[in-house]
């Protein structure tokens, strides 16, 4: 474009440089112990630290259906005691180790990392293969923790956020696994026993279907003679690992939630579609999507709603992709009298993406910075075995960073429009807010049929509740 | 120590104190056993300073620029200006229009910025073959920004909504600015960097093109660079390009007011909708890189870092009248806080709290740590600068700290030694001399009727 004023310097671009180039990943080896446990050794030798990250296959996605909040609940006793040490002893030996134990639950996994200065490297294999292996879930633990979560669960009830991320996914998912809170509920938290926390414990984590990656400061020899001290003697148990399938749930028209905290001065906004598992196929084109509408660079929504209106601080929108099922979720929070307002932006937004194709520089921007940043994502060691991790828990194969430049490249607007096509469904979405309604109950019935209910009650929504809801009902407030 | 993924531990109010504190980390030592880094350092005629450490591995590299001017800058009635300046370095040039982003975007990266008490700092994190389009953009904004009324008054309201999402509608989110107000009478640290809405609305055109001549430029800036690249030709890229930028004619070193040491023990009550008290004490300390900051940083971690810290073991573990509990001194340029500071258990008050927390530093002021225990300190701030160097980004916070703030850039190679110099009478002396009553302030918060109804109401459905 040519750009001539007078009263401007001399027009001057940057230099010009060469597009960034896709990555070669040097693929790591994986070894396998004969109880079926997979090890991944990332080597480095720069810094003097090493940590230990296990994957065990199973997370929230396979709470009890009446106790969610139970996988979180294990992992989160993994460090408070085994049959061999108490929980202030693991706490003594990893902090004078100047180390690090972090546990926890996603969705489709649950996992335990250990990180310390590499001078400790058989401690770490001892501290984690125990945890794993040997958990006390002694009853005072428990108790302890039931006490700490429901206390928690107080303070988030009062977090709009918090709140609409978890009515979202109890519409946007109902029927299936995901569509509970990871982190319980106040009945769950105090109706889970020790011996449902056994029993998951002993279902899930098996070696056979646990993923070691072990990355820094250790060599090949060391790891492998840690991994099998410590990890050897681990058995399987008979129980047989069934995958569950996932029907999805058939069109239901679009739902809004409105969530009311007359106090709030920002309303929390949600807009989602289900979408893809990891694994599908139409991953590429739907990130490319992504990306153009509200990825981590410059996006439509950000430009929309903050560059050019100063509505929202931020505003984003993510692929949330699990093993069976997926989302497509936008979100941003706005002041309190623009909720609708922006809500309204978010879905032109989307719709607009589902009816035009984007542009041909849109298309070229998205490409270049996703190849260009897998440059960045293989920097710090932690994150290269986050990388790796997620191949082999979506069962992709392990050279796939290496193509995936070449995948993203081969796209066209085409393609991108037919994804979009396939999985935005304006008339089968999800539309939540949390917020101060008197701001803007005028205008919510622009939305659709809308449920508003009070933020004390938020914990009662459900969908079956909804049945018969009139076009504009309110609960007692 | 220990980290759960539960929400617990996710809570973002905790979340909002612990930001305070990027800089405590950042700018933590070098080790014994930590590699040595060559820091190479440039400085122009126009005053502008550049420190460079290349880092062979990942083809990427960091680049940012700090300029000195933070929210302690601010005069009362303008607070707010160096961050909402922030917002503004964005919006366009001259020369480019709005494009600023979309050449580090192009290339894979990502850039932003954020503005402390002391420093407003922008960033680029990219693949290395971009190093000299960042320079080239760094250098149009310090010299060719376009500031407009249109941009002032759209990037006025982004910050309005900046301060409602991260301080006023999540739960505790205004408890540190509270803290602060009463904290400091005169010193500028009395305020936050987001400033207050009301000055923000004030702020006019010629107010920001003002901040703009007087902080950015050359000569109140330093280019940091660390990653895998050429240091010749990034020397000649930072030669080239910011050169033409001409010395600043404003005084950039405003008189800051000291705060006058505290006399007396101060109280604040706060009744907010939240569902659980709390309380934080702040006592004051002294500033980043003084010899009393390294024991001091080392207490903090002996009270709080991991399960077998004295903290959690007492409050979190053994008598479980806490929820969560933490510590932090929060270093900065001039001299500022360190905070306990619990969210108690339901049915445990904060008095509670207070004495269990007194009973600790009482300890330690009674006789000093153990040797392990000390060790175990000094252990965990060296695999934090450990965990600093796996990435370039982590390595130009910490330079550029080092070098703006505390003057050093050699820092990052000598910081460790000072910290495993400490020994346990030195850590007993600085609990002795700033753990008093009389230099703290005490803020508690209350659940109001809203709070409790909540519970009330939830409790009976059970």
């Amino acid at each position: 474009m040519l750009w001539i004023s007078s009263q401007l310097p001399a027009r001057e671009l940057p230099p010009a440089v060469p597009p960034p180039e896709a990555i070669s990943f040097h693929l790591p080896v994986v070894q396998r112990l004969s109880n079926g446990l997979r090890i991944l050794l990332i080597e480095r030798h720069d810094v003097p630290l090493l940590t230990l990250y296990a994957i065990v296959g199973k997370g929230a996605e396979a709470d009890p259906p009446n106790l969610p909040g139970t996988a979180e609940m294990v992992a989160g006793l993994l460090p408070e005691g085994t049959k061999m040490r108490s929980a202030a002893q693991i706490a003594q030996a990893i902090d004078q180790a100047g180390g690090t134990i972090d546990t926890g639950a996603g969705w489709d996994e649950s996992y335990a990392n250990v990180s310390l200065l590499s001078d400790h490297k058989e401690l770490a294999f001892d501290l984690l293969s125990d945890m794993l292996i040997h958990p006390a879930f002694a009853p005072q633990e428990i108790e302890r923790l039931r006490r700490q979560t429901l206390s928690a669960l107080d303070i988030v009830d009062q977090d709009p956020s918090y709140i609409a991320d978890l009515v979202l996914r109890r519409f946007l998912y109902e029927g299936t696994p995901y569509a509970h809170s990871e982190d319980g509920t106040p009945e769950s938290i105090r109706h889970i026993t020790r011996k449902d926390l056994v029993r998951f414990h002993a279902r899930n984590y098996s070696p056979s279907r646990t993923i070691l990656a072990v990355v820094g400061d250790i060599t090949d020899q060391q790891c492998l003679a840690l991994a099998t001290r410590f990890f050897g003697q681990w058995r399987n148990h008979s129980s047989s690992h069934s995958e569950t399938s996932i029907r999805l749930p058939a069109p239901r028209g679009r739902r809004v939630i409105v969530i009311n905290k007359p106090d709030a001065v920002q309303t929390e906004i949600r807009v989602a579609n289900l979408a893809i598992p990891r694994s599908s196929p139409d991953y590429y084109a739907l990130t490319v999507a992504n990306q153009v509408l509200g990825g981590p660079a410059a996006n439509r929504l950000f430009d929309t709603l903050r560059t050019r209106r100063g509505l929202v601080y931020g505003a984003s929108s993510d692929l949330k992709c699990y093993s069976t099922i997926g989302a497509w979720v936008a979100k941003t929070s706005t002041r309190s009298s623009e909720s609708v307002n922006a809500t309204e932006m978010m879905l032109r937004q989307m719709k607009r993406l589902r009816t035009h194709a984007i542009s041909g520089q849109e298309l070229e921007m998205a490409q270049s910075y996703l190849v260009g940043h897998e440059a960045l994502e293989f920097e710090p060691p932690s994150q290269i075995a986050d990388r790796v991790l997620e191949l082999m828990m979506y069962h992709l194969p392990l050279d796939y960073w290496n193509h995936f430049a070449q995948h993203i490249r081969s796209l066209s607007t085409a393609d991108v429009l037919s994804a979009t096509q396939k999985y935005l469904h304006p008339n089968d979405d999800v539309i939540v807010l949390v917020g101060d309604v008197s701001a803007f109950r005028n205008k919510l019935k622009k939305l659709g049929p809308v449920r508003v209910v009070p933020i004390a009650q938020a914990d009662q929504v459900f969908p079956q509740l909804e049945k018969g809801t009139a076009a504009y009902s309110e609960s007692r407030e | 120590m220990i980290r759960r993924s539960s929400i617990l531990w996710a809570w973002r109010a905790l979340g909002a104190i612990t930001f305070l504190f990027l800089f405590v980390s950042g700018s933590a030592l070098g080790a014994v056993r930590l590699p040595t880094f060559n820091i190479h350092t440039l400085e122009l005629p126009n005053g502008l300073h550049a420190v460079m450490l290349v880092r062979r591995g990942a083809p990427v590299v960091t680049v940012e620029v700090w300029y000195h001017v933070g929210a302690k800058d601010e005069q009362p009635g303008k607070t707010g200006f160096a961050h909402l300046f922030e917002h503004l370095m964005f919006d366009g040039t001259k020369t480019l229009g709005e494009h600023f982003s979309d050449y580090i975007v192009r290339a894979g990266g990502i850039d932003n910025a954020y503005t402390t008490d002391d420093a407003t700092v922008f960033w680029e994190t990219m693949p290395s073959s971009n190093l000299p389009v960042a320079l080239w953009l760094e250098a149009d904004r310090m010299r060719n920004l376009d500031i407009t009324q249109a941009t002032l008054d759209n990037e006025r309201e982004v910050v309005n909504e900046e301060r409602r999402q991260r301080f006023e509608n999540p739960p505790y989110g205004t408890v540190i600015e509270k803290l602060y107000q009463h904290a400091f009478t005169v010193s500028p640290y009395r305020h936050l960097p987001i400033g207050s809405a009301k000055d923000l609305n004030s702020a006019t055109l010629q107010d920001v093109k003002e901040f703009y001549d007087t902080y950015y430029v050359p000569n109140n800036a330093t280019v940091v660079i660390v990653g895998d690249f050429s240091l010749d030709k990034a020397k000649a890229w930072v030669k080239k390009y910011f050169s033409p930028i001409p010395h600043g004619t404003h005084s950039v070193s405003p008189d800051i007011p000291v705060e006058p040491p505290q006399t007396a023990e101060r109280v604040v009550k706060l009744d907010q909708d939240v569902a659980l008290p709390a309380f934080v004490e702040a006592y004051h300390i002294p500033a980043d890189g003084t010899p009393d900051s390294y024991p001091l940083e080392l207490v903090s971690k002996i009270l709080s870092a991991g399960d077998s810290a004295l903290i959690y073991r007492k409050l979190v573990y053994e008598r479980q009248l806490a929820l969560q509990a933490d510590s932090s001194a929060n270093f900065s340029e001039d001299p500022n806080l360190f905070f306990v500071f619990a969210v108690m258990n339901t049915g445990h008050s904060p008095a509670e709290g207070e004495a269990a927390v007194t009973s600790i530093l009482d300890r330690l002021k009674d006789r000093p740590p153990s040797e392990q225990e000390l060790q175990r300190a000094k252990n965990q701030v060296l695999f934090e600068l450990a965990q600093d160097e796996e990435s370039s980004k982590n390595l130009a916070e910490q330079l550029g700290y080092d070098a703006v703030i505390l003057k050093n850039p050699e820092l990052i190679n000598t910081e460790a030694s000072k910290f495993l110099a400490v020994t346990p009478q030195n850590i007993q002396a600085v609990m002795k001399k700033y753990f008093v009553n009389h230099n703290m302030t005490l803020l508690e918060v209350y659940p109001d009727q809203k709070g409790q109804g909540t519970l009330n109401s939830r409790g009976g459905a059970h």
